[in-house]
């Protein structure tokens, strides 16, 4: 019809993470229309790695619907930065210092890019998709990345900070002179809680322990086996899981005593470990959390499908970005 | 009644345990009138409530008389603005749930809002003070307790229930000093009064070092400042210590929240560099990478005297104006 | 106390406008602590122009407290976007095309520079400081040489999608109505403005054989006409009856859409005083949407006319954030 205007009904949600680098085209109610991915590590040069996403990205739109039925992009990058739309000292990726991801892709696309750090579009996601759909104050924290991040949303809004880095949640000091983090500093929750925390936990239990465990007799250690040990009552596994599960709990109880959330939700691989973590972390929220929101925060975890919710959500971030054409 | 203008006044009130102070504020912050009373007077909350709507209105007809005062603000410990109720104060003569906005209200006719201090303190820093013209910032109060109000997108951000803020009762250590809230290790029991005061005792016990501090009777943070400016090694290092924990519990406020500022106020914030200098030291020590160098700290410039009932004045100009007769 | 936890008080306000450039150091509090103007057209070469406005500003700056207290700079100007930073286009300047003015303030003064236009620059020096205090849905009128508006939505004043929002003196109140400058028919600022109200003058003394003060004046202006009211002429009072009544329709429509708490008048022609303010009021109350008659306040600027823009635009300098050379 071409008496009234029309508007673009898809967008192109892309996941770069250290090893895998995800893209596909999602519709306006997230379904997933076509998927793609390949490895990052076989770019490590940063404008190798732009044109080859760029020419994968224009081929799965020619393939499926044209290059004018995409309104925008929408990019979930470990340290992105929504406000500069850069890439800011990854720690974990190949490219180094302050890098202008969202300009180099929009020159190579012709389309309007937005990038913004995976907790938020984590928490982009849960608020379109998943379990914070319908609330407005809440925090989704992601336990993923080799790290620990969050995303505070307040009164429906992210609350990005004034230079867009709040919600390093991973990076608060909950252990004064505590374990050395990837960062420079000590004692970080990150060097807890997430899963290079959770293994090395694991080897100084193993190597405390006087009784024997299943652990010893892994190949690999890594959330999956430990908790295939809880399963079968090893009680080194559990008693893993409860330590990382405490300082968790007390983060988090920090992070709702000053925020005052009407829900943290919990997301990412570490989940798979279930009531092992879950119990104790609840445990340790409660005692740690200010009386008077003791019982009032709920603690959910993510109902997205892990291969699923990066790439939803950099869906949504891209309709947050105003359209940008070329051609006038 | 001038149809073409609005109200260019109101009154704001600032109960603490003590006192409770009570003034006429303009538009530009101009304190026009002020009076105070000795909470302590009133055991009883209705007779309270009545003592202080009769100054009110005492104030107000010497001061340009009832038309011209729009609505009411009022600052109090333990005040939650969603409910317009005093909650469980644990420091206030009258106990329970009060509902203070509403009995004002309905004794003056006048719209009342009603915050805590936390809050009232941040109002008045970003219409009059340090966070002016700021978007993304943090108000901290030192003083008996340890409270903040966060600001988000120019406005203040109170949480899902109206409790956000409290940084006091944040733990910065596993197990460690028991607080006046049930938990251990809570920010509150190594920043706030009693905790400065512990940490000298702490101090003291450690060495055999003389100080000026061992001849005082009744230790107070005052009394240490006043050792640290006159050169005592162990004073210094108290408010050493205390800026030490400080610093770490703000390094992980500002990590979440990465505010423009973050503005101190209260009695504490007298001890001046002896506390912030090392306070920032460890800030920028435990802050996130990204955030480093980016923080500013500040102190109010507004008097103490002023501070909370301009706070309370920007808070009544946020309440919507009420009038028993509907026009 | 060191330096280092102290913020700067005082912004300067810079108002262009077709005649005068008048430029001010104001505080927090809005006291304007000193102020100076000198004539836009003499400065036919904009950079000139630049030169010496920076130039001015230093120097009062230095006379006045010195440059490390100044935090910022704002400018209103007309047809200024506030986006962009740009002058686009002003009929009236000496100036043409696309002025980048923001940007080559800040290289000069080396300071932020926030820039605007004056209907913006209006309605945030009327939110903090006069009839908008404590609104968040409000909209501020500028009567003048044109009429422009800019309107707040929950305390954000709203730019729309391009910055171009408010071009509330081009809407068509009267289809194949007069004719306007901007190449349409039957604008409301072809009856509300000051050539508008002159156009109706002449158009009743020619239609009409009535004897009348208007007749006899050597100059035609809104404020001679006002005059002539004052002075119980029929006619006057007539001219302005009939503006009046258009912009009433006009302002009817914008509540009608907007559900606004309260529409303020400012400028030149809101000093008319009774003679525009009643029929206008009158037409809105008519024109208006049913559940809203009644609602909305019209008020009118108790600014005095030589603060409002410096203090408007005094208030953009602390909205913008400050520059430093160094990231």
């Amino acid at each position: 019809m071409e008496e009234v205007d029309q508007i673009k009904t898809r967008v192109v949600g892309i996941d770069i993470r250290e090893t895998r680098t995800t893209y596909a085209v999602v519709d306006i109610r997230g379904e997933i229309i076509a998927q793609d991915y390949f490895n990052t590590l076989d770019y490590p040069e940063l404008s190798d790695f732009v044109n080859a996403l760029s020419e994968r990205v224009l081929t799965l739109i020619e393939e499926n619907g044209g290059f004018e039925s995409v309104r925008s992009v929408g990019i979930s990058s470990p340290s992105g930065n929504f406000i500069t739309g850069c890439m800011e000292n990854a720690a974990n990726m190949p490219w180094k210092g302050v890098v202008p991801l969202a300009a180099l892709l929009q020159d190579q696309l012709g389309m309007a890019v937005a990038v913004a750090n995976d907790a938020h579009i984590t928490a982009l996601g849960e608020k379109a998709y998943g379990s914070a759909h319908g609330m407005k104050d809440f925090i989704v924290v992601s336990i993923s990345h080799g790290g620990l991040g969050s995303c505070i949303f307040t009164n429906g809004q992210p609350h990005l900070g004034v230079n867009g880095f709040a919600g390093e949640v991973g990076h608060t000091c909950v252990q004064v002179d505590g374990r050395q983090c990837g960062c420079g500093r000590k004692g970080c929750l990150e060097t807890y809680v997430s899963d290079k925390g959770l293994v090395k936990t694991a080897e100084e239990l193993i190597a405390k322990s006087t009784e024997p465990t299943l652990l010893s007799d892994l190949e690999e250690l890594n959330i999956r086996t430990i908790t295939e040990c809880c399963e079968k009552g090893d009680r080194v596994a559990i008693e893993t899981f409860r330590q990382v599960g405490i300082m968790l709990g007390m983060g988090l109880a920090n992070y709702a005593s000053v925020i005052n959330p009407e829900a943290i939700i919990l997301t990412g691989d570490m989940m798979q470990a279930g009531k092992w973590l879950l119990k104790p972390m609840r445990q340790s929220f409660d005692e740690h959390v200010f009386h008077n929101i003791r019982g009032k925060v709920r603690l959910l975890v993510s109902i997205l499908k892990e291969g699923e919710r990066d790439v939803l959500g950099a869906s949504a971030l891209a309709w947050d970005v105003k359209e940008y054409s070329l051609f006038k | 009644m001038n149809k073409t203008a609005i109200k260019k006044r109101v009154v704001g009130v600032d109960i603490s345990s003590e006192l409770t102070t009570y003034a006429i504020v303009d538009v530009r912050g101009n304190i026009i009138a002020k009076d105070d009373f000795p909470t302590t007077d009133y055991p009883e909350v209705n007779g309270f409530v009545t003592a202080l709507c009769e100054r009110i209105v005492g104030l107000v007809e010497l001061n340009g008389g009832y038309e011209t005062i729009r609505s009411i603000g009022v600052s109090s410990p333990s005040a939650n603005f969603m409910t317009g109720c005093i909650v469980n104060a644990p420091n206030m003569p009258w106990k329970g749930v009060i509902p203070l906005a509403a009995m004002m209200r309905d004794q003056l006719g006048l719209a009342v809002a009603i915050a805590n201090n936390a809050h009232v303190v941040g109002l008045g820093e970003q219409a009059f003070g340090a966070a002016h013209g700021m978007r993304e910032f943090v108000a901290v109060t030192l003083g008996s307790g340890m409270g903040s109000s966060i600001f988000s997108e120019g406005e203040v951000n109170l949480g899902y229930d109206g409790h956000a803020g409290e940084i006091g009762h944040t733990c910065v250590q596993l197990n460690g000093r028991p607080c006046g809230c049930g938990n251990k290790g809570c920010l509150e029991a190594y920043t706030a009064a009693r905790g400065i005061v512990k940490t000298a005792e702490e101090v003291m016990s450690e060495t055999d070092e003389p100080s000026l501090m061992r001849n005082i009777e009744k230790l107070t943070p005052r009394k240490i400042y006043d050792c640290c400016e006159q050169g005592d090694k162990l004073a210094i290092e108290v408010f050493r210590r205390t800026g030490e924990i400080l610093g770490l519990g703000l390094g992980n406020y500002a990590s979440l929240l990465n505010p423009e500022a973050i503005i101190f106020t209260g009695g504490i914030v007298r001890a001046g560099h002896w506390l912030l200098d090392p306070a920032k030291q460890s800030f920028e020590e435990h802050v996130f990478h990204n955030i480093q160098g980016k923080v500013k700290f500040l102190t109010s410039d507004l008097s103490e005297s002023e501070r909370n009932v301009l706070g309370a004045s920007v808070l009544a100009w946020q309440v919507k104006e009420y009038s028993l007769f509907k026009e | 106390m060191n330096d280092y936890y102290n913020y700067k008080t005082k912004v300067v306000g810079v108002d262009i406008s077709n005649d005068m450039t008048t430029y001010a150091i104001v505080d927090i509090r809005g006291n304007i602590l000193a102020q100076e103007m000198f004539p836009t057209s003499d400065y036919v070469d904009v950079n000139e122009f630049v030169a010496v406005l920076s130039e001015r500003i230093i120097a009062m700056i230095e006379a006045n407290g010195g440059y490390e207290t100044i935090r910022s700079v704002g400018v209103s100007a007309p047809s200024a976007n506030s986006l962009t930073g740009y002058i686009e286009n002003a009929s009236n300047l000496p100036w043409k095309g696309s002025i980048p003015m923001a940007v080559m303030l800040r290289e000069r003064l080396g300071l932020a520079v926030g820039l605007s236009n004056d209907a913006h620059i209006t309605a945030l020096g009327e939110h903090a400081f006069g009839q908008a205090h404590g609104m968040r849905n409000f909209v501020v009128i500028s009567l003048g040489v044109g009429v422009g508006s800019c309107f707040f939505s929950e305390n954000r004043e709203h730019h729309g999608n391009q910055g171009f929002a408010g071009e509330f003196g081009h809407t068509c109140v009267e289809d194949r109505g007069r004719r306007c400058g901007c190449g349409h028919r039957g604008c409301l600022e072809t009856y509300a403005a000051a050539k508008g109200i002159v156009m109706t003058a002449q158009e009743m003394m020619t239609a009409l054989d009535e004897p009348s003060m208007l007749r006899n004046l050597s100059e035609l202006s809104p404020k001679t006409i006002a005059e002539c009211c004052d002075k119980g002429d029929k006619m006057a009072i007539e001219v302005y009856r009939r503006t009046g009544y258009m912009l009433g329709i006009g302002l009817a429509n914008y509540a009608s859409i907007l559900d606004p708490e309260a529409i303020i008048l400012t400028g030149g022609i809101a000093r008319a005083g009774k003679w525009l303010y009643e029929p206008t009021k009158q037409s809105f109350e008519e024109h208006i949407f049913g559940n809203m008659r009644g609602k909305v306040k019209l008020l009118v600027s108790e600014l005095d006319n030589h603060e409002r823009d410096v203090l408007g635009a005094s208030v953009l300098a602390w909205s913008v954030p400050e520059y430093s050379l160094f990231v």
